[in-house]
């Protein structure tokens, strides 16, 4: 693959699957707190 | 009357990302992208979610949340005379479930095909001839095609027994429809990366072509691939959120919805160009000959590229079935979405048992939905698709955005939405509603009614697009919005 292809699959990744990951783990925290 | 309730907060944000995550997130995004600069369509992708996608699905879930109303009685809430653009919105998604549910049945029958290789000669053949036995023209109807009636009958059903009990029951359904077809796609994408010549396939969809970005066409694509892949317009997530108490977050809830359903969209991506990169070297062709979208794409070119895989029968079969499956599971939860953005809309107006109203609801969206398959059904498809998504949809996102920017306190439901979620939207919110949503939604409308004036869509002769598009449509859409509307309810009575 193309190094070009690389940074665009490298950076895609990070925004939408680093973006999901942050904010399921904010939602489990609040409902972790809330349980408290 | 106690408002029906989701059973969790996740049961909420998974039937959200099923509903948005649907066929589209299939079939367009991959070559939205590959046509429009490869990833840095990403670019105008990403700032299209950040102006407007995001905007407008905190704005939806806001609206249901805080008035614990569907469309209708949502922006009733901002003004009595109002009510009729929630009428458009529901209605669009109700023209929309009406054919749906006819790609539905066509999955079914390839499914089935899957067992018996029935697609695995030549699928084009297969899906036009046996399945569609489509006919000259959208002005020969020509009966039924059987099989798609069969599959239509079995979408209904299946559509019908996963809303009857409304929030708890589709909570139970989409903890197995959302994970599901994400599974499949993750054993396609792992299949198709692995095959010779996916590497040329992920080039042509991820390398960067920047100077494309200078294109406006390119930014017009991404703002309509971000409002129509997020299910806004149709009143669904208005609906959905209206079954969740008003303390819930909003914030994250939509974020989440938006990151899942962004990545399903990527995911898909990678799964396809990958399918059509071994495709194209198997055949010795172009990307640029096998690449396509929509109906081809799910029906002709990626069946026949399933049917290419080494391995022989049983493999083509397999992957076939878990192709069809993905996008069955795919699909389900989008359509049954939209039946109860109808179904939520009606109880709030009317009230009556959940039951019977999801019945006759569902039984009414069938009888319309017999239209598109009889043997010119595919032809009425793409003619009410293209009305109904162009014009319907759009008009309904705008209105949305215009009535709570101009008509609403912007500045009172960003200080609701933001006490009651973790993080917190600033006025950059009350400027996206206000200017930059309803500018670029009205650039996408007047772009597509030049296109249609200039030239007639798809080709069709000029009757059957006043029929099935400006009055089947959008007459439809003016005069049905306009009657509901008018009508006493409760919320009337209750005065």
């Amino acid at each position: 693959m193309s190094g070009s292809a690389i940074v665009t699959l490298i950076l895609a990744s990070v925004v939408l699957y680093g973006g999901l990951f942050i904010t399921v783990r904010k939602a489990v925290k609040s409902r972790n707190k809330d349980e408290e | 009357m106690q408002r029906d309730r989701w059973d969790s907060r996740t049961a909420f944000i998974l039937a959200a990302i099923g509903s948005a995550a649907g066929l589209g997130n299939a079939w367009r995004f991959p070559y939205m992208a590959y046509s429009n600069g490869g990833g840095a369509f990403l670019i105008p992708y990403f700032i299209a979610l950040l102006t407007a996608g995001i905007p407008l699905i905190v704005l939806e879930f806001s609206m249901g949340q805080s008035t614990q109303r569907g469309a209708p009685g949502a922006l009733a809430k901002a003004g009595r005379k109002f009510e009729g653009f929630g009428w458009w919105a529901v209605l669009s998604g109700t023209i929309i479930t009406s054919y749906y549910a006819g790609v539905m049945a066509w999955a079914w029958d390839f499914l089935a095909g899957s067992f018996t290789l029935g697609w695995a000669d030549d699928a084009g053949t297969f899906f036009y001839e046996e399945v569609l036995e489509i006919s000259s023209g959208p002005g020969v109807l020509g009966g039924f095609s059987t099989s798609v009636l069969i599959g239509l009958i079995i979408t209904w059903i299946v559509i019908y027994f996963i809303l009857r009990n409304g929030a708890q029951s589709v909570g139970k359904v989409v903890m197995i429809t959302v994970p599901l077809p994400i599974i499949l796609m993750g054993i396609l994408l792992i299949r198709a990366v692995t095959l010779p010549g996916a590497v040329e396939g992920l080039n042509y969809f991820l390398e960067p072509n920047f100077s494309m970005l200078t294109n406006p066409s390119v930014w017009i694509d991404a703002y309509s691939q971000v409002f129509f892949t997020l299910s806004l317009g149709f009143g669904i997530m208005i609906a959905y959120a209206s079954y969740m108490p008003e303390d819930s977050d909003i914030i994250n809830n939509a974020l989440i919805t938006v990151f899942a359903n962004s990545g399903i969209s990527f995911m898909a991506g990678i799964a396809v160009f990958g399918t059509l990169g071994y495709m194209a070297e198997t055949q010795g062709v172009a990307i640029s000959e096998v690449a396509t979208a929509g109906v081809g794409l799910a029906f002709v070119v990626y069946p026949n590229a399933i049917s290419l895989l080494p391995g022989g029968g049983f493999v083509v079969g397999l992957f076939g079935f878990v192709f069809f499956a993905m996008l069955l599971s795919l699909g389900i939860d989008s359509a049954f979405s939209i039946v109860e953005a109808g179904v939520a809309a009606l109880k709030d107006k009317w009230g009556g048992s959940k039951r019977k109203v999801t019945l006759f609801y569902s039984l009414f969206l069938f009888i319309v939905g017999l239209l598109f398959v009889t043997k010119a059904g595919l032809y009425w498809l793409d003619i009410v698709d293209h009305y109904v998504n162009t014009y319907g949809l759009v008009f309904a996102g705008l209105s949305e955005a215009i009535i709570i920017g101009w008509y609403y306190d912007t500045t009172k439901l960003r200080n609701y939405f933001n006490s009651v979620s973790d993080y917190q939207f600033g006025s950059w919110w009350d400027i996206m509603i206000k200017f930059v949503t309803p500018i670029m939604l009205i650039i996408l409308l007047v772009t597509e009614l030049m296109a249609d004036i200039g030239t007639p869509y798809g080709g069709y002769e000029l009757k059957y697009l006043v029929y099935g598009g400006w009055i089947g449509v959008i007459g439809l859409l003016i005069v049905a919005s306009y009657f509901l509307s008018r009508q006493r309810g409760l919320d009337d009575t209750d005065v």
